[in-house]
Parts: structure tokens; C-alpha cells; sequence
């Protein structure tokens, strides 16, 4: 049988500090939280930081923390991890770049059908991240009429097709191009479509692969169509290197 | 037995694990048997063809299975079918938030008895010898891998502000859990409870404002895409609660902020 194993240094945090400042008001009905030190430490010139030179466990030096981080930063719509580096969500905006920072990106796969918006393209050319434009697929070439590229009207909502999905795969199995963020305009269908797709190229079973997509649709849920397009994309058409393949992917 | 087993040479796959086969074939009228079974042929050194086929791997994530950070997953409680892709996760720590495996007094087990009617008495007996079981199964196979478990007790949460003696145990269960979180030594970590969905929600939560920094209603949109709908207190726990931690910078994971 397992048996439970504690750290030392919980055990010891936990002998000498107690769960002070994680106490329960309960008379007042109030979380409180305030942190109540027990050890006589001077807290009035910086209350956020303190270092406990008192007791070094095993010469560990520990510094205090009674405060979630001062500057907030801002996940974009929809964000996850999906494996070590790579990411997921839906098209940022200029108040998720302080949190865009910090994922320190080299690449972002773009799905949707229109063009990200101009703040979100100065931020890439700023920070030197390559964008891969793979949905975009709004001009096709009229041979009838020397070549000329001639619109025709896609359907932001429309699936993407299966070339679409082959292209955004083969990127995102390249480790070369990581740290990568895979968004589209809500990170619901056209992403949740990548993913599952990459999902089945793991190895996850269907269900487990929907459950997934279906986390990220919101209220009206998800569409059957892109089930099926998940369902039906043919894994073994993705051209892998497996020199350059990323750890986590078992080939 | 098949007659044509002794002309192939099988390399064992690991045991639970589908993985693609390699078949060596020393006659190639043999190959016929592998009909329909999506073969590819290739020449192979000393035997007269390479026969490659491709089960579907299969794994099987836990429920509500998700990446919170690099090396660190979150789910529902993990079921043998997931071993194998828990296996694949190389797995150093595991916090389970729950229930199971912390009895209950005697006295508000008799309580119970006798609150519930002779009919729902048996089927509640049944259902929670399963759990049990199920726990036990899981320790079991825990006890066969180097997985660290700890078991930190959470009650579910019913009532908000009224039961000081069951949030000085959440308290200490989630700063318990926030420490093993602090210690990188200790990942990759899995984070799970029975459902995935609110226990730990609520430490996710946790991690993403006290060690992040993530905005609070960035917080609550991961929350409720594990929840769907309920949410019952974690919300304002999660806005409200705030430990005092002791932080060993040599220690802390790189995706920390503070």
C-alpha cells in the first residue's frame, strides 16, 4: 500500500509557523486576509517581503509572501497549456500583452479567416514573433482569367478544410518553431478543431478528444461538424521529422 | 496456436500500452495473413521484408484532464484505464483533494444510518464500498510506480462561512498543496480530486492568483470550464483567501511570479 509521505520542509514550515494567517474569521462570517506573524519580525518597511534570517532550514534562505504578485497580467480569451510551451486561445488583445511577455513566444499560428487586428500585429513585429498565417483561404486563382486572384466570399464560421489542418500540424510538430500559441479569433472552433486533430495524433481516444473541444465552445456548445472533421482527419497524412518532433510527441 | 507463428518475431510492446508493432517476417508468403490488417512492406537486412502495422495507440486521459503548467496536470480521479497514460506522463507527485481515505467519527456515521430510510441505507452501503474500492486500487497501483501521493483533505464545499472547523482544514490541506507546488523537485505533479472539477479548480485558482498574478476574472473563466455551472463558494474563496507563504527562491518553479 501507498502511505503518505510529507516533505520535511512542509512538516517543518508547518511546526513552526502553524497555518497562521490562514485562520478563519468565523465570528465576523469574513475570509480574512490578513496575515497574523507570530514570529517577531519587522514588517512595517516592505510587508511583502520579508526574509526570515531567523531560522534557515538546511540553509534555505525564505522570504515572506502575503501578496499575490502587485502587476495582475491578463490570459487571453480562452487560454490553456496544451503540452510543454505550446498554447492555446483566442485573439489577443492589447491588454493581454504584459501575460503574452512572459510565454516568451516565437511563433503564433493564426486560424481564423480575417486578418488579426493591428495592435496584435505591432506587438509580433515587435517582439520578433513569426506569425503563420495557415486559415487564411479567401482568394482562389480564376485560370480562366490569366491567373488574376479573384475573392470569393468564405464564411468566417465556415470549417477549416483538411490541407488547413495538415499545414497548421506540421508547424506545430516542428519544436523549432516553440514556444508556439495556436489562436484563432474565439479559440473555440478553429483551434479546438488543430488540437483535437493533434490530440488524435497522441493517441487520445475520441471522447477525451471532444471533451476537450467542447471545454472551450461555451454556452451553445459544440459543432457537430468539427467533431466530425476530428474524427475523420487522417493522422497518418501529417509528414512528422522526427528529428525535430516535440519530446511529449510519442512517434 | 497458429502454424505461422514461428516464422515471426514479435518485439514485445509494453504491457497495457498499445503501442505501433514491428513484425519481422523470414517468409514472405506469409505476408498474405496480414491482408487487411494495414500493412506497409519495406526490405529489411536479413529478413525478406519489414512488416510494419499501426493499432491505434489509445490512451485514455483521466476526466477533465488538462495542462495547468509545463509539468504540472490537472484531472478527476484517475481510473485504470488512465494508468497507462498517467505512466506516459513520468509522474513524480501526485495531490489528491478529496475525501476518500479519511473516515468518518463513529458518531456521525451512526447519524447518517439513521437519518436515511432502510432502501437508500443498502444502495448508499454499496455505492461507497465501490468508492472504496476504487481507492484502494488506486493506492495499490500508486504503491507499484515512485509516485510521491499525498492525500490533503478537502470537504466538499456546502456552506460558505459556517463551518470554521472544516476551512481551518481547507485552509491548511490548500497551503500544504501550495508548498509542494513551490518546490520544483517535486514535478511533474498531477493535481486531481473525484470530478476534476471543484476542488481542483479551486487550488488552480489559487496558483494562478497568489503565485501568478492572473486576473481574477481570468481565474473565473478557467474555473467555470472545468465546473460547467456549479461553483458553489470556490469563486469567492479563491477571491478572498490569502496564505502567508515562506518562499524558497532556489526552489520555485519558473512560471512563478512573486
Amino acid at each position: 500500500m501507498a502511505e503518505t509521505v510529507e516533505d520535511p520542509l512542509i512538516s517543518h514550515i508547518y511546526s513552526k509557523f502553524g497555518s497562521n494567517g490562514t485562520e478563519l474569521k468565523s465570528d465576523s462570517g469574513i475570509l480574512s486576509n490578513q496575515s497574523l506573524s507570530t514570529t517577531n519580525i519587522d514588517t512595517s518597511l516592505n510587508p511583502n517581503i520579508t526574509y526570515d534570517t531567523t531560522d534557515n532550514i538546511n540553509n534555505q534562505k525564505l522570504r515572506r509572501v502575503s501578496r499575490p504578485p502587485t502587476l495582475r497580467i491578463i490570459p487571453p480569451l480562452n487560454f490553456c497549456p496544451v503540452e510543454k510551451q505550446l498554447y492555446r486561445s483566442g485573439q489577443p488583445s492589447i491588454i493581454n500583452q504584459s501575460f503574452l511577455q512572459e510565454l516568451n513566444l516565437k511563433t503564433i499560428v493564426w486560424l481564423a479567416n480575417e486578418e488579426p487586428n493591428d495592435d496584435f500585429l505591432e506587438f509580433c513585429q515587435f517582439n520578433n514573433i513569426n506569425i503563420e498565417f495557415v486559415g487564411i483561404i479567401n482568394e482562389y486563382y480564376d485560370h480562366d482569367n490569366n491567373n488574376t486572384p479573384n475573392h470569393i466570399a468564405v464564411n468566417p464560421w465556415d470549417s477549416l478544410n483538411e490541407s488547413t489542418i495538415k499545414k497548421a500540424l506540421e508547424i506545430i510538430l516542428n519544436k523549432e518553431n516553440y514556444p508556439l500559441l495556436t489562436c484563432c479569433g474565439m479559440g473555440r472552433h478553429r483551434t479546438g478543431t488543430v488540437i483535437g486533430c493533434l490530440r488524435r495524433l497522441q493517441g487520445w481516444n475520441l471522447a477525451s478528444v471532444s471533451e476537450e473541444y467542447r471545454r472551450f465552445t461555451g454556452a451553445r456548445g459544440g459543432r457537430i461538424l468539427v467533431e466530425l472533421l476530428i474524427e475523420s482527419f487522417d493522422i497518418t497524412s501529417v509528414d512528422i521529422d522526427s528529428t525535430k518532433a516535440p519530446d511529449w510527441l510519442d512517434i | 496456436m497458429n502454424g505461422n507463428q514461428s516464422t515471426f518475431k514479435d518485439i514485445p510492446s509494453d504491457s497495457g500500452i498499445l503501442k505501433p508493432q514491428v513484425t519481422y517476417v523470414d517468409d514472405k508468403e506469409n505476408i498474405e495473413d496480414f491482408i487487411g490488417r494495414e500493412v506497409k512492406l519495406d526490405k529489411y537486412e536479413n529478413h525478406s521484408a519489414l512488416v510494419t502495422y499501426h493499432p491505434q495507440i489509445q490512451y485514455v486521459p483521466p476526466l477533465n484532464f488538462s495542462l495547468v503548467e509545463d509539468q504540472i496536470y490537472r484531472s478527476g480521479f484517475p481510473m485504470p484505464i488512465n494508468y497507462p497514460f498517467l505512466k506516459q506522463l513520468g509522474l513524480k507527485t501526485i495531490i489528491y483533494l478529496g475525501d476518500l481515505g479519511h473516515e468518518k467519527p463513529k458518531k456521525e456515521k451512526k447519524k447518517e444510518k439513521e437519518k436515511s430510510k432502510d432502501k437508500d441505507k443498502e444502495g448508499k452501503k454499496k455505492d461507497k464500498q465501490n468508492t472504496v474500492d476504487t481507492y484502494n486500487n488506486y493506492l495499490e497501483w500508486i504503491s507499484t510506480t515512485d509516485i510521491t501521493f499525498h492525500n490533503l483533505l478537502i470537504d466538499s464545499s456546502q456552506e460558505p462561512f459556517n463551518k470554521p472547523e472544516e476551512y481551518r482544514q481547507a485552509h491548511e490541506s490548500l497551503t500544504k498543496a501550495l508548498y509542494i507546488i513551490l518546490n520544483k523537485n517535486s514535478f511533474p505533479i498531477l493535481i486531481h480530486s473525484n470530478k476534476g472539477k471543484h476542488r481542483t479548480g479551486l487550488l488552480v485558482g489559487l496558483i494562478r492568483k497568489i503565485l501568478q498574478g492572473w486576473c481574477i476574472s481570468g481565474i473565473f473563466e478557467e474555473y467555470e470550464k472545468f465546473a460547467m455551472g456549479k461553483s458553489e463558494f470556490d469563486l469567492e474563496f479563491i477571491e478572498l483567501w490569502q496564505p502567508e507563504l515562506w518562499i524558497n527562491d532556489e526552489l520555485k518553479p519558473d512560471f512563478v511570479r512573486i
